[in-house]
């Protein structure tokens, strides 16, 4: 009764953490970049600001589908948020482990399509095969990559990996999973949306593509959807290869840094076109995905 | 944040969340849109206000008409109008929206916007400098706050005379009346 009641209560603020700290990371992501413009930038508060907004405003339904698709988005977001460990909490940790949650990052952008797809507009309807085509692209290496961390550390499950990761500390016993960790890194901007990846909005070319008819209160859901799947990116990359943390604040500082170092390429580089990211996706991060789990099956 | 605006944020949090997160669409019409670059880059910034650009008319609350309105432009600029989301601030930007400006005698620009949809403020000038974009939006601010920033209801509560003025000029529409006499009703109670 008593785990029970724990479980719940983990779950609820993990729940409201990642929201909050999702939210934070799209403020500081805006600020940063502003700074790197030489620009002053919005205040760090700016998503909350446009969030109330959006809740005051009126909305648009284009169907049942439209709503549903979101839910579907952002229960799925939320749903992979339970699977990961956050510090050393992780309500979920004995029902799986990697295997769902690369089963589990497909909801939401498949929910994104599904609502994008029911407003029949053809920029969303670009924007949504620009998605899946990227989700193609990286889901290769990400599958390689993660196929060679589960059979180094000879386990499926998250809280094992990052268990073995803190006991040994930083070592060269961990040296193996380099090229793994090198390819997550290349396609770290591409699960999370951002620039050079950024082509799936793309405001000026595809009019914010499955964005593209969102107003009101749906675009306040898409928007704590994007700071959900910011999060959750760049935790299971700390999970897998930064050791994860012994405790939530820990954990949090962790994701910070690689936050700011995607931030820096993020200002920085122009965008790919499709065909270019795919490439580049298939060539470069899978050839060292494909190389680091050789190197892991030698040794 | 200033101190003092804690108290307005707990009054009414949706009506400062209106003023501080301006979401524009420019109606790239005419030589106006020139000025647009350089306020929202780096040279001027306008996102430290709230005010950022966005793509579609879904997505915005704030109108900006920058430069002369033609005919066939005057079409989609009420379309644009139409869809996007309550409430809605419309702001013309340049002497020719204003009265027609150079343009006061062309056969296929109209003369006066706000026959044809309601605008909020005006920014006079030709062409204004960026600057006043940002005084624009600092006047704007405290129409908000005064509930003077109306347009949208009255479009809503005068729907009938609006349409009569763009069917006068553009012919028949083809789209059909964005509301109905009993919405008008209940707007008006």
């Amino acid at each position: 009764m008593d785990t029970m009641v724990n479980t719940i209560l983990e779950i609820i603020a993990i729940i409201l953490l990642a929201l909050l700290i999702g939210l934070f990371f799209l403020g500081l992501s805006r600020k940063i970049t502003a700074r790197m413009h030489w620009r002053y930038g919005p205040p760090i508060t700016q998503p909350v600001i446009d969030i109330i907004k959006y809740f005051n405003q009126t909305s648009t339904s284009h169907g049942y589908l439209f709503s549903f698709g979101l839910i579907l988005s952002l229960s799925g977001c939320i749903v992979l948020l339970l699977f990961l460990p956050f510090g050393h909490w992780c309500p979920l940790s004995s029902s799986g482990g990697l295997l769902v949650v690369l089963y589990l990052m497909l909801v939401s952008p498949l929910g994104l399509a599904l609502s994008g797809g029911e407003a029949a507009n053809p920029n969303a309807s670009i924007g949504i095969s620009r998605k899946f085509l990227l989700a193609m692209g990286y889901e290769i290496p990400l599958l390689l990559i993660v196929v060679g961390v589960m059979s180094y550390y000879d386990t499926i499950s998250i809280v094992e990996i990052v268990d073995k990761q803190l006991q040994t500390g930083c070592s060269f016993q961990h040296l193996p999973l380099l090229l793994s960790g090198l390819a997550y890194v290349l396609i770290l901007p591409a699960i999370t949306g951002m620039r050079p990846f950024e082509m799936i909005q793309a405001p000026q070319e595809i009019a914010s593509g499955p964005m593209a008819e969102y107003s009101g209160k749906f675009l306040a859901f898409t928007t704590i959807q994007h700071a959900l799947n910011l999060f959750i990116g760049i935790s299971l990359f700390t999970n897998l290869f930064l050791g994860g943390a012994s405790n939530p604040g820990y954990f949090f500082l962790k994701t910070l840094v690689v936050l700011i170092v995607m931030l820096i390429v993020n200002a920085v580089f122009p965008r790919f076109r499709v065909e270019q990211a795919i490439r580049y996706l298939w060539k470069w991060s899978s050839a060292l995905a494909l190389i680091g789990l050789i190197i892991v099956a030698i040794t | 944040m200033d101190r003092n605006k804690i108290g307005k944020w707990l009054k009414s949090p949706g009506k400062m969340a209106q003023k501080y997160s301006l979401h524009a669409l420019y109606f790239c019409t005419g030589c106006g849109i020139i000025e647009i670059p350089p306020t929202i880059t780096a040279r001027w910034d306008a996102e430290r206000f709230g005010v950022i650009p966005v793509a579609t008319p879904r997505q915005a609350n704030l109108f900006l008409i920058t430069g002369y309105v033609s005919l066939k432009t005057l079409k989609y600029i009420i379309r644009s109008y139409e869809q996007m989301p309550e409430p809605k601030f419309t702001v013309g930007f340049g002497s020719c929206p204003i009265n027609g400006g150079m343009y006061w005698d062309s056969y296929n620009t109209i003369k006066h916007l706000d026959k044809y949809i309601p605008i909020d403020g005006w920014i006079a000038g030709c062409m204004p400098r960026p600057e006043a974009v940002f005084v624009a939006v600092t006047h704007l601010w405290t129409l908000i706050d005064k509930g003077k920033a109306d347009g949208y209801k009255k479009y809503r509560e005068d729907y009938e005379l609006y349409r009569e003025n763009q069917e006068s000029v553009l012919g028949k529409l083809e789209w059909p009346p964005l509301f109905s006499k009993e919405k008008q009703h209940e707007a008006s109670v």
